[in-house]
């Protein structure tokens, strides 16, 4: 009897726990297979050049030669460059009329499309066609709709009585809206996919109540679907942002930047120091800039956002 | 004992004379025997199903050299500086490269990455060479030269009644001759304009550049434009021209508009006398009688075949990779001192290329192409005009560059007043530049 109840031990080690962190383990090896593949292209590729930029940005490297530590000296001279103003403030610019002009054509677009009509999947497909066609077709299209002379949009505004129509991208002060309204038209159908997701997580029987409580269709989208839909809402206008911030491609090839610096925005003065003037060093600075740029705006939303979900 | 420290000091020797050869420049002594071992040596180069021009000069070599292979490298044409310069940096780039735009050798030379070739003897009168040279230091060899001459379409000419260019013509002379084309070609039922100007900036600025006396890109004072500015403006606001507006939104080609005759007169590079000859050759342009004429000049001065006129260009060239050494060397150098020889221009001037070094010889073999016009203004505006540098060797270059670029295009879609986009561009050159 003794011996039996010597047997039932209190000693804290029994062989369970062992095999519990074995097992913790196995499903960790799982977990890292699953994320190595695409975390180590990332890393290569990305995180490790990043890196690198945040060293970058305080020497004067000119991708020959060593890189010479300079300390704060390329952030002085960014203060003092009247071209990097120019890119800042068009940034700026951009970004403002950019991001709630996108925000409403796509919610509009998911809340229109949101049916199960007949046909509704060809119209979204027609909405999101524009994201994935050839960026350089986009531009070339464009630029010959916008065209001053001969291009159809100036064309219609002159059938409808607008004598002297603005000339779009060849003119410094509508250069930057023409691409603007571009940029929205391709950028809605992506969106538009989001919200479209999102609404299918509004309730029903929300709805239905509102109805029956005689709620207009204005005040059934603004006090149900609305906050039912603030987590979509969140991520799309956190993403908007930063690919505001950010935009190039669509500029590059649409104007270059011009006429003047009138499209000049952050990412192609970094492309232009880094490419064609061949100073990586400064570029690296500017990105840094960037980079701060986005994180305060986004440091800034997820706190809104928090303080609302509150 | 003896033999670890003599080890040793083998191995660090080994590793000084590698360093030095790394410091660009000096490199080790190459050998004197090139011309018996077999030696092969890379070569970049850019499209070259549609660029012929290397393997020409490859095979030239060759044949002059037939211990040595030369194996062309491809590259892409559009971003050639940018793959050129990551292949530097990774040290996977050929012996010897192409320099495809002076900013280039700028940018390669200042990081050590080219040999000094200023012993690479030059033949007499090879024009272009001033181009390729950096703190006294020649980095490239030039193997042709484009420098800008005016197209003119002599049946549109012939149509509108206006008599053609005699090569004295100022910019006054090439202006009125453009008004009494527009009213020439509107009564011959003709829908061609009188001038295209292409919507790069060098086709204003460049000429402004080249013949205004003391004229420095790099100085960030561009006043002395304005004359050319005033008179591109002239010229699109009379309908003599298409506008840059236009030009810029539907991206016209210089090809297209001079090809298919929607201009009667175009300033382009000599590069265009090739292509024109093949696209009327296989369809894409119309067949027409063109010929060439002198750029039109500041003043009667220069204005004249029996003066010297001005017109601007850059040339192409090639320079050695400093990470060659050895036999490799020696052989390169050949190579350089071959593409600026009169055997090479000869051969280049054969498939439409304009070279660097211009001869009766190589006059003869350029103008023997078949559809090239033969008159004698043609040879001499080809030919015997001065060609001005139009990007001068320094690495303020590029930051001039992005400044006039911007300048163009503001003043050209009127978008920003003459006086106004002139100083904008000088304080952005003297903010950039220091």
């Amino acid at each position: 009897m003794t011996a039996i109840a010597t047997d039932v031990d209190t000693s804290p080690t029994p062989p369970l726990p062992r095999r519990r962190s074995r097992l913790r383990r196995r499903n960790s090896l799982i977990g890292w297979s699953f994320i190595l593949p695409n975390f180590l292209g990332f890393a290569l590729l990305t995180l490790i050049p990043v890196v690198t930029l945040f060293y970058l940005g305080f020497t004067n490297w000119n991708i020959f030669g060593t890189a010479n530590w300079t300390g704060l000296a390329n952030f002085q001279r960014l203060l003092g460059d009247t071209t990097f103003h120019t890119a800042v403030l068009n940034t700026f610019y951009y970004a403002v009329l950019h991001i709630p002009l996108t925000f409403v054509v796509s919610l509009g677009l998911a809340l229109l499309l949101n049916t199960k009509l007949r046909g509704v999947a060809f119209f979204r497909t027609a909405a999101f066609f524009p994201y994935i066609t050839s960026i350089v077709a986009i531009a070339v299209v464009w630029n010959l709709l916008f065209s001053p002379q001969y291009g159809p949009i100036n064309q219609l505004l002159h059938f409808v009585g607008i004598a002297n129509p603005p000339t779009w991208l060849q003119s410094t002060t509508w250069a930057l809206p023409a691409t603007v309204i571009v940029s929205t038209w391709r950028d809605m159908g992506y969106y538009m996919v989001l919200f479209l997701a999102g609404l299918q997580t509004v309730p029903r029987e929300l709805h239905e109540a509102a109805r029956v409580d005689g709620a207009s269709v204005w005040q059934r989208f603004w006090n149900v679907t609305m906050p039912c839909l603030r987590p979509t809402t969140f991520f799309v206008t956190v993403m908007l942002t930063i690919n505001s911030f950010k935009v190039f491609d669509l500029i590059l090839v649409m104007t270059n930047g011009g006429p003047g610096n009138a499209t000049l925005v952050l990412s192609q003065f970094i492309y232009q120091t880094a490419f064609v003037q061949n100073q990586f060093g400064y570029a690296s600075a500017a990105s840094i800039v960037l980079f701060l740029i986005c994180i305060v705006v986004t440091i800034i939303q997820f706190l809104i956002n928090k303080r609302r979900s509150a | 004992m003896n033999r670890k420290f003599a080890a040793a000091a083998a191995v660090s020797i080994a590793a000084t004379l590698s360093l030095a050869a790394c410091s660009g420049g000096a490199s080790t002594a190459p050998s004197a025997t090139s011309d018996n071992k077999p030696v092969t040596i890379s070569v970049s180069g850019w499209s070259l199903t549609t660029t012929p021009e290397f393997q020409v000069l490859a095979d030239g070599f060759h044949k002059q050299h037939p211990n040595v292979t030369v194996q062309v490298k491809d590259y892409d044409a559009a971003n050639y500086a940018t793959l050129l310069t990551a292949d530097l940096a990774a040290g996977t780039a050929p012996d010897v490269v192409a320099i495809k735009q002076v900013t280039d050798m700028v940018t390669f030379a200042s990081g050590g990455q080219l040999v000094d070739v200023s012993d690479v003897k030059l033949s007499d009168g090879i024009k272009g060479a001033s181009s390729y040279k950096l703190d006294g230091k020649q980095y490239a060899i030039p193997y042709r030269l484009d420098g800008n001459v005016l197209f003119y379409n002599k049946d549109l000419f012939k149509a509108a009644g206006v008599p053609d260019p005699d090569g004295t013509w100022t910019w006054d002379d090439y202006t009125a001759a453009a008004e009494k084309l527009k009213t020439g070609l509107k009564s011959a039922g003709s829908s061609a304009l009188p001038a295209y100007l292409h919507t790069w900036n060098s086709q204003v600025q460049s000429f402004a550049t080249a013949q205004t006396p003391k004229a420095d890109m790099l100085s960030g004072n561009y006043a002395y434009m304005k004359p050319y500015y005033e008179q591109a403006l002239k010229m699109q606001d009379e309908g003599l021209q298409l506008p840059f507006a236009t030009a810029s939104a539907n991206k016209t080609t210089y090809q297209a508009e001079f090809g298919k005759q929607q201009a009667a007169m175009e300033l382009m590079g000599s590069w265009y006398v090739a292509t024109l000859l093949a696209q009327q050759k296989s369809g894409d342009a119309d067949k027409f009688q063109w010929g060439m004429a002198p750029v039109p000049q500041r003043t009667s001065a220069t204005a004249g075949t029996d003066k010297k006129p001005v017109t601007f260009g850059d040339p192409t060239g090639f320079a050695i990779n400093v990470k060659t050494d050895g036999a490799k060397l020696t052989a390169a150098k050949e190579f350089l001192s071959y593409v600026e020889s009169e055997k090479a221009a000869e051969s280049l001037a054969q498939i439409g290329i304009s070279p660097a070094l211009v001869t009766d010889a190589v006059t003869k073999t350029f103008f023997g192409q078949q559809g090239i016009p033969t008159d004698s203004l043609s040879k001499f505006a080809w030919g015997s005009q001065k060609i001005a540098p139009q990007n001068p060797p320094s690495p303020k270059t590029p930051i001039a560059s992005t400044a006039l670029t911007a300048m163009h295009s503001a003043i050209m879609t009127g978008s920003t007043s003459l006086d106004k986009a002139i100083s904008d561009a000088g304080a952005q050159f003297k903010n950039q530049a220091g």
